[in-house]
């Protein structure tokens, strides 16, 4: 793994207690409500200022020359007619004054820098150019003239390790040695198994692809440095390019108000942060950088290509009684996590596992973080594979499922959940599907068949602190919500309004978020693993519960009862014994005279000897025209296991939006990356197919198992972004092999790839 | 980023005719397909020739003979829901709704669409690849999935255009106005195989326009249909397809056209199937065998042989839906 946790699984760090005492919440006024965006005008309108928007006077603008080559090493470049075009303002290599800058650390080494002479997969950065207008600095990409020598390269994860692979890396093709998991006795438990399946599946290489392309502009006052990046964390853009620069953390300023998606592709900074930040030194001018699609699709990130093989045993009642996991995957050119086995090791009832992650070099881009890193391939081949012994036990998949669902976590020490709601998902799931009745109507004859599937999953990780969040009461009874967070299109300023408006009765017309700004808000992770609303909701309710402290003990003073006596209702601080005795709020004497009352709420540490997860069923209907194979996803129904919904609005579309991701990885999405040349072929929103409006079912349902957990936070909510991507490709695929028969090991699920298999079969309609 | 070039927007099509004789010329009709490959560098321009402003090469009307004239600059839109086309050709208008998206075809034009580069990711992308002038072809040793299965030699495209085999089919004709004056020729000879020159799609010389495409009147008893497999719902080009243009009288197929799409650098026209279905009554039968011998002498590459079942598969379906 990298040193970029995302998915962590250390030790909790060193908290302050949460600043308030806050019971659960009962029942909510606000939280959980359908409230539509607070930004929702900004943001349909245009009016929203994105950073690739983002222009400033005097703005140059740069463009990143990259290696046309998979491997190859840079035997010299001659930049002396870019530099004479016009507009070039100047140009960064190797060879510049501080450009010579560490790059990608792993394990306490970096691997790379910012221009390294050797490049490592086409697209690694050789030089920048500034220039007056965007079109002069690409002019002037192409009259630097590079050198190359170039040199033998390696694709495909299953072949790094050959002993006459190329090296991407001069110590060696593995980043790390494997990591091994184990509980029980394998060969005991496959020994008792009345049934065993066993087969290997992969998924293809996946890229991010966010509306809004990764960048930055960067300007400079003296040895001062703003940043305005795309990312979905300004704290950790500032820590790496303060790290790069050699500067003071209070010197960088990075702000992040909205930005585009990301998916896990913009948790950190990227070269083309440090670059725009360099050119803007060398030229004394504000830079934008941002990259072209084709960019994004070569160099700012991937969920890897993982090859999974798995062995399942059960016994006659489904009960299971040992799992075999290995996972070959690739961070890529330089390191990134690439482990699959997580959910083979947690989501069912198993005594007996062995599973291993090797994580090994290609020259191909670098691996990002991307929605649910490792798990839903993970799920792609554990699920299948459960779908696999369900056959041969001749057991409904559902029901060997709901035989086997834990109520510890056996991979973390056997610690209860704080709550758990994959039975409820499989349920209701089922229901709402109707499984049962579906399934024994289906007919399997005619060209095109119908097919359904079930998968599971989930995903373990509840947030944590730090977070801190600052509530301000202004004198006129209007709410200013400070917060470091990204609001990363999932709504995050929304529910926080919400959770703060839950607790002073602000409407949220009145309540302002400020947000994402190091220079002026508070210290948040960035927003990953599903983590934002677990761990800056809570943050967010105890500031605000600050806030109500002090107002009803300034209006305590006021009305000569005891704080405890009154409430807040509207507008009014009440006496609940007298109601004769109120106050304005904005006549509380402790406001007027300070003209604001602050609360600061941090986020208390994660309950001990318990583990927080979210689970979900997915569920699956297809038509595969056996002539063709073509496959058509016909109806999905998610169901999901998050404890509380904070805004039914924003939960379903990011359940919406998983199961649409979930689709690409299972029907359409895959690099494709030339074997001559270790170029991809497919980097473009044409070739690298994204699924559209016409492949996305109508009948989507969403569902929440609603569960009630007053101890994963003080919100009661668990996340949801991640476990909704999780089980769909692996839901898609078991009601492909539902409907005509015939297992697809490897993703997507395409009619080349069914077409062929249904022709060996010899499937006729 | 789009090479800085000139840009002409002539009056008439003698005008046209002479920007686009200049050397570097290129025609922009809705612009679809040439903003994007010069934005990818796949060639470059000296000029762009704007066609917008040729009134003449817009809309559709009857000829004399019952048929129907289309401008090469009519949208694949208007051609998709105009309800003639629809009624009398009815492959045509499928050909033109299975192409691309809503955006496109409100924007692409039928010229264009058949005078459209070739979607090849090699030739798309950063590859000198023969039909560039370079000097190999990289499908054959390389990524092929989406290549030809007929027709190829030296180069392996498959032809783009989702209207072109519609209207070879339909045994339309093309008119092209050029230096040397006006022809006409059927659309089934524009189209040149790469064994001929493995440069060029058309056969289109420097300074020659597409004016207008012909329709025959429609046959008596004419029925047709253009089925088209993808990967997605939309914006997905062929991954193998079919155009039927067949008429029926007495129960039994008195001419047909059948042509392949996604499969060949040209649109893939199969005398044999057309032979082997007239004369007969159309059924489960005799679309196995059409079907059969619509793919036989395919020669799939390394990563293409499921074009010949997919094919195959729609070819059957395609006659059964007329039978
Ligand atoms: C994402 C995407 C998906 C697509 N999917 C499909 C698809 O599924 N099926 C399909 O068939 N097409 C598809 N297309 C191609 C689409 O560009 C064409 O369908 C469209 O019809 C082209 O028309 P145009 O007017 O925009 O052509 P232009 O871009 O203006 O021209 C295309 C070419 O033809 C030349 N040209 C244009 N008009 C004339 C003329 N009258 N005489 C001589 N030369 C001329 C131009 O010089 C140029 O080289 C797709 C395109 C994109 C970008
Ligand atoms: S098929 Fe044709 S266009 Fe594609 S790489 Fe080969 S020569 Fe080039």
């Amino acid at each position: 793994m990298t040193d970029l946790l995302y998915w962590l699984q250390g030790p909790v760090p060193e908290t302050e207690p949460p600043t308030a005492e806050m019971p659960p919440w009962g029942e909510t006024k606000v939280v959980g409500k359908p409230v539509p965006r607070v930004d929702a005008y900004e943001r349909v309108s245009g009016s929203a200022v994105y950073p690739l928007d983002f222009a400033l006077p005097d703005m140059l603008h740069a463009a990143i020359l990259r290696s046309p080559h998979a491997h190859a090493r840079v035997k010299a470049i001659d930049t002396s007619a870019a530099e004479k075009m016009p507009g070039v303002r100047a140009i960064l290599t190797a060879f510049s004054p501080g450009a010579d800058v560490p790059w990608y650390r792993s394990r306490g080494r970096f691997y790379s820098k910012l221009f390294d002479e050797r490049v490592r997969h086409e697209g690694d950065e050789v030089a920048a150019v500034a220039a007056e207008t965007r079109a002069q600095a690409f002019d002037a990409l192409k009259a630097i003239r590079v050198e190359y020598e170039e040199f033998a390269f390696v694709l495909d994860p299953r072949e790094s390790l050959a002993p006459d692979a190329p090296l991407v890396h001069d110590g060696g093709n593995r980043y790390g040695e494997p990591a091994r998991y184990e509980r029980g006795d394998l060969a005991a438990g496959f020994a008792a198994a009345d049934a065993v399946v066993e087969a290997t599946y992969s998924t293809a290489c996946e890229i991010h692809a966010p509306m809004e392309v990764h960048g930055s502009v960067a300007k400079w006052d003296g040895n001062r440095l703003t940043i305005w990046d795309s990312t979905q964390g300004v704290f950790v853009v500032q820590q790496m390019v303060a790290g790069a620069l050699k500067l003071p953390l209070a010197n960088v300023r990075v702000i992040g108000h909205y930005m585009g998606g990301g998916f896990g592709s913009k948790l950190e900074a990227g070269k083309y942060t440090v670059i725009a930040a360099l050119l803007a030194k060398t030229t004394a001018r504000p830079v934008k950088l941002f990259l072209t699609r084709e960019e994004v699709f070569l160099n700012a990130g991937n969920r890897p290509a993982n090859t999974m093989k798995v062995k399942i045993g059960a016994k006659k009642d489904g009960a299971l009684t040992a799992i075999e996991f290995s996972s070959i995957g690739s961070g890529g050119a330089y390191p990134n996590g690439a482990d699959t086995s997580f959910l083979a090791t947690d989501l069912y009832t198993c005594p007996n596992v062995a599973a291993v992650d090797e994580n090994v070099a290609i020259n191909a881009g670098r691996a990002r973080a991307m929605r649910a890193p490792g798990f839903p391939q993970g799920a792609w081949a554990l699920e299948q594979a459960m779908d696999e012994l369900a056959l041969k036990l001749g057991m409904d998949p559902v029901a060997l499922r709901l035989a086997n669902v834990p109520k510890v976590s056996q991979r973390r020490g056997n610690l209860p959940y704080t709550s758990t709601g994959l039975a409820e998902c499989l349920r209701d799931g089922a229901k709402a599907f109707g499984w049962e009745t579906t399934r024994a109507a289906k007919k399997d004859d005619g060209p095109i068949r119908k097919g359904y599937g079930v998968a599971a999953g989930m995903w373990g990780y509840g947030g944590g602190p730090p977070a801190r969040v600052v509530v301000k009461l202004f004198a006129d009874g209007s709410v200013n919500v400070n917060a470091g967070a990204a609001d990363i299109g999932t709504g995050t300023k929304t529910v926080m309004a919400q959770t703060v408006a839950e607790e002073l009765g602000v409407p949220l017309e009145k309540i302002r978020i400020e947000h994402a700004d190091t220079g002026t808000t508070q210290y948040s992770g960035p927003s990953g693993g599903s983590k934002t609303v677990p761990s800056d909701m809570p943050a967010a309710r105890a500031a605000a519960v600050e806030v109500r402290t002090k107002l009803l003990a300034g209006a305590a003073e006021e009305l000569k009862v005891p704080a405890a006596e009154l409430k807040l209702e509207g507008a009014d601080v009440v006496s609940t014994k007298d109601p004769a005795k109120k106050l304005a709020v904005t006549e509380v004497p402790a406001l007027q005279r300070n003209q604001v009352i602050v609360g600061v709420g941090t986020r208390g540490p994660n309950v001990e000897g318990k583990v927080i997860s979210m689970f979900a069923a997915h569920f699956a209907e297809v038509e595969v025209n056996v002539r063709t194979g073509e496959v058509s996803v016909t109806k999905l129904v998610a169901a999901q296991d998050s404890a509380r919904v904070m805004n039914r609005l924003t939960f379903e579309c990011q359940v919406q939006g998983g199961l649409v991701m979930g689709l690409g990885l299972g029907r359409t999405e895959e690099r494709v990356l030339d074997r001559q040349t270790g170029k991809m072929v497919n980097a473009n929103w044409h070739d690298y197919k994204i699924p559209t409006a016409l492949d996305v079912p109508v009948a989507q349902e969403v569902l929440s198992a609603e569960l009630v957990d007053t101890e994963c936070n003080t919100a009661g909510a668990k996340g949801v972004g991640e476990p909704a991507t999780i089980p769909t490709a692996a839901a898609i695929a078991n009601a492909v092999r539902d409907a005509v028969g015939l297992r697809v090991h490897d993703s997507p699920i395409t009619p080349p790839k069914l077409a062929a298999l249904l022709a060996a079969a010899g499937k006729k309609g | 980023m789009l090479p800085s070039f000139r840009y002409v927007r002539p009056r008439t099509v003698s005008e046209a005719v002479k920007a686009l004789a200049a050397e570097g010329a290129r025609a922009h009709a809705g612009g679809t397909d040439l903003l994007g490959c010069l934005r990818d560098g796949v060639f470059d321009a000296k000029s762009v020739v704007s066609l917008s402003g040729l009134d003449d090469l817009k809309g559709i009307s009857p000829t004399k003979d019952g048929g129907l004239k289309i401008g090469a600059l009519t949208t694949l839109a208007e051609v998709a829901r105009h309800p003639g086309i629809a009624k009398g050709w009815p492959a045509l208008a499928q050909g033109a709704a299975a192409a691309a998206s809503p955006q496109l075809r409100n924007q692409g034009t039928l010229g264009g669409n058949l005078c459209q580069r070739p979607r090849c990711w090699y030739f798309r992308g950063d590859f000198d690849c023969a039909r560039k002038g370079g000097e190999i072809c990289y499908a054959v040793e390389g990524e092929n999935t989406y290549h030809a299965i007929f027709g190829g030699s030296g180069c392996f495209i498959v032809h783009p255009s989702d209207t072109a085999s519609p209207l070879v089919a339909l045994r339309a004709t093309v008119k092209v106005v050029g230096p040397k004056g006006a022809r006409s020729l059927p659309v089934e000879k524009l189209f040149v195989l790469p064994a001929v020159d493995h440069t060029r799609e058309t056969i289109l010389a420097p300074g020659e326009v597409l004016t207008e495409v012909l329709l025959p009147p429609p046959l008596e008893g004419a029925k047709g249909l253009y089925r088209k497999v993808r990967s997605r719902g939309a914006w997905d080009f062929a991954l193998g397809g079919v155009a039927l243009a067949l008429s029926v009288k007495d129960g039994k197929v008195a001419s047909a056209g059948v042509v392949l799409s996604g499969v060949a650098p040209t649109p893939w026209r199969v005398p044999e199937v057309e032979k082997l279905l007239v004369g007969k009554a159309l059924d489960a039968k005799l679309a196995a065998e059409a079907a059969e011998l619509a793919v036989k002498g395919a020669e799939p590459m390394s990563g293409n042989d499921y074009k010949v079942p997919l094919v195959k598969g729609a070819v059957e379906e395609a006659l059964l839906a007329l039978a």
